[in-house]
């Protein structure tokens, strides 16, 4: 079957501006059926827009719900090409893996929530660990996903203390040089971070963004 | 049958645990965000820079419909139970006729009576005024609180601040430490008033300390039973179990419930139309939950303070909206990009006063909302706060849109916490002994309060 790949990426690019979950994985299907390569499926169609997305957040065009909508469909059409890439012992070009979390005694987890959708937008697997998380938590689960980062949240000047706590945590089992730490949230600052020993700090998401592509950059010997 | 009851305490905790189940993102995006956006379009209005203030009551109304349209719809989702707190029609229309309109607080010579606001209202807000929860060092807490209750024109002295150390260490919340710190809080926030000779002033307790901060609750030295107590939701239209834990033992303590949400222009929300919408809906949350005194906050959570032009638009509508159609207790907060020390920050909550006090709002604050120092605040800008809150008063709604764009226009491009003042800690705005302001910080003071005056406020320049 002859299929129009431009107009195939249009479509999909399509289907997350209109944050069409159902859409964006029929999509996904009838590019693999067409024998489209799933790697260029990502990159020249659902990546595009949900680039864009991110970009129109941050410049308060369109707001949290439709950001998350996106990033949504955008994840579901990228599992359905996943599991094509992986069959041609290819593999998805990530930029990297971060766990994250609001730390233990605060419940407020809507900046992190923008975070994961934006690292998510920009092409980063991310392990959404929600809120309350105590410390051997985002080790564990470091762990387990072979995570590049730790991101801590915290949004009062009381719980900052738990990011510190993380670090030694770190440090204590031998585990700081695994990873990456990164904190945030509305109280924390650059010099906090410095202070802390952690490895930066983002005062928004899309600093948070820029600052795990700088991080993963010098992991990986390019910065 | 027997008839419509007020809804109270028990039975929100009884709900809490047996309501339906639902997932957070659920809630987050299918019941607040969908419904949000759904009744958004039966609303002709539009977020315009230019009109900050609405005149039209009509769309004051239509506000205030959406907004119960969407509590009905929502309820309150408990984040620990994972459970929707629902509430029918009849139990929030009764709920709503039986709230409360005149509240007592504090005692002795210092008692204030709180009421029930209305659009245009000449009579003077009611403010809320002290540290309002900047991180207060241990050595400055006693006297830095003392300064604000010596401000006559503070009605009640407003959250004395974070001690997040204590000896020097770090106060993690449910510590041990935290446990000695919250005894301290209320004692020194005692001993404050005390000094500044205004012992019966009413303090609004709120030391996020986690639960163990009931403990600041004793006649004798800590809070008493005519001090509110402040507590948070979630945005949006969400409670904690350390929240309900705490509106429980306050319910059954008789102290006044002070409940504070703060909506977030950009986030679950929506955009500020939306975001209204929610506002009003949160409003009815704080009052099925039992609240006396209701708080808003209008965040931003790109701005992250409460000055920018969306939050000043639908602090402005949601005020009106919950004044005509309800007798609530509300206040409106203020936080600022400008930091204290700074001439922006006085314009910033000018701004946002004259939106919200003809509105209906009591008034609470001001704070920088991104501090840079432990201390960060002035008990001078408190007394400017609450003269404005009286100002702004004797004018009408028709009066106020010109004056708010006149202000914004002084920091519209100083919005961000990078190039916004940084300004200067209490110990260099003040003499920490005397507790007097410095010469130079009293004549910012004197400086801003012209200009305010030239813009066409009524204010005395000896106060």
């Amino acid at each position: 079957m002859l299929v129009d790949k431009e107009e195939l990426f249009k479509k999909m690019q399509k289907a997350i501006y209109d944050y069409d979950k159902e859409g964006a994985v029929a999509l996904a299907k009838e590019a693999l059926a067409s024998g489209i390569d799933p790697l260029e499926a990502v990159e020249k169609g659902f990546a595009v827009a949900i680039r864009d997305l991110g970009d129109k957040f941050d410049r308060m065009e369109i707001f949290l719900p439709e950001l998350v909508m996106g990033a949504e469909a955008m994840k579901a059409a990228v599992d359905v090409l996943k599991e094509a890439i992986t069959a041609k012992g290819e593999t998805l070009e990530k930029k990297g893996t971060v766990v994250i979390g609001t730390v233990e005694g605060d419940i407020h987890d809507i900046g992190k929530t923008i975070v994961v959708a934006m690292l998510q937008a920009a092409g980063f697997e991310v392990v959404d660990l929600g809120k309350d998380v105590p410390i051997p938590t985002f080790v564990k689960r470091a762990e387990e996903v072979n995570a590049d980062i730790i991101g801590a949240s915290a949004l009062l000047t009381t719980t900052m203390p738990r990011q510190k706590d993380l670090i030694e945590y770190l440090e204590t089992y031998g585990k700081r040089d695994k990873y990456f730490v990164i904190v945030g949230g509305a109280p924390t600052t650059k010099e906090w971070a410095k202070e802390i020993g952690a490895d930066g700090q983002g005062k928004d998401a899309a600093e948070a963004v820029r600052l795990c592509e700088e991080l993963m950059k010098k992991k990986r010997g390019t910065a | 049958m027997c008839g419509v009851v007020m809804v109270n305490f028990n039975e929100v905790a009884i709900r809490a645990e047996t309501g339906p189940m639902m997932a957070e993102q659920d809630f987050d995006m299918n019941k607040v965000a969908r419904k949000a956006a759904e009744l958004r379009k039966e609303i002709d209005f539009k977020f315009d820079p230019k009109e900050i203030v609405n005149t039209d009551m009509s769309l004051a109304d239509e506000l205030w419909e959406a907004g119960l349209k969407l509590f009905l719809e929502t309820g309150i989702y408990s984040t620990r139970t994972r459970r929707l707190i629902t509430f029918d029609e009849s139990e929030v229309k009764h709920a709503l006729k039986k709230a409360r309109d005149r509240l007592e607080v504090g005692q002795g010579k210092d008692k204030r009576i709180l009421y029930s606001r209305d659009v245009n209202d000449s009579r003077p807000p009611i403010v809320f005024g002290g540290p309002f929860n900047c991180d207060v060092s241990e050595d400055m807490f006693v006297r830095f609180n003392e300064a604000y209750a010596r401000e006559e024109i503070i009605d009640l002295l407003f959250l004395p601040g974070y001690l997040k150390t204590l000896h020097g260490l770090d106060v993690r919340p449910d510590s041990g430490l935290s446990g000695k710190t919250v005894i301290l809080y209320a004692r020194w926030s005692r001993e404050a008033i005390e000094r500044a000779g205004r012992p019966g002033l009413a303090i609004v307790g709120h030391g996020i300390m986690g639960l163990n901060e009931i403990g600041v609750t004793n006649e004798e030295w800590g809070l008493r039973r005519t001090d509110p107590r402040a507590m948070v939701m979630l945005p949006e239209l969400k409670v904690d179990d350390v929240t309900l834990s705490r509106l429980g033992y306050y319910s059954m303590y008789g102290a006044p419930l002070y409940i504070a949400f703060t909506p977030l222009v950009g986030g679950f929300a929506g955009g500020p139309e939306s975001t209204a919408i929610v506002s009003v809906a949160n409003h009815i949350g704080a009052l099925m939950l039992g609240a006396d005194i209701i708080h808003m906050g209008p965040q931003h959570i790109r701005y992250r303070h409460q000055t920018n032009p969306h939050s000043l638009w639908v602090a402005n509508r949601v005020k009106q909206a919950i004044s005509r159609n309800t007798k609530m207790i509300h206040l409106t907060s203020h936080t600022t990009a400008g930091r204290t020390g700074s001439e922006q920050y006085a314009y910033e909550f000018a701004t946002l006063e004259l939106t919200v006090v003809p509105s209906g709002s009591h008034i609470a604050g001001p704070r920088p909302a991104d501090l840079k120092f432990d201390n960060h605040n002035s008990p001078l800008m408190a007394r400017l706060f609450g003269e404005i809150g009286h100002a702004v008063a004797k004018l009408k709604l028709e009066e106020t849109n010109d004056m708010v764009l006149t202000l914004f226009e002084k920091y519209k491009d100083r919005m961000d916490f990078e190039s916004a003042p940084v300004g200067k800690p209490f110990e260099e705005l003040y003499d920490v002994t005397t507790l007097k302001p410095t010469k130079e910080h009293y004549e910012m003071y004197l400086k801003v309060k012209k200009e305010l005056i030239d813009l066409g406020l009524e204010l005395e320049m000896d106060y």
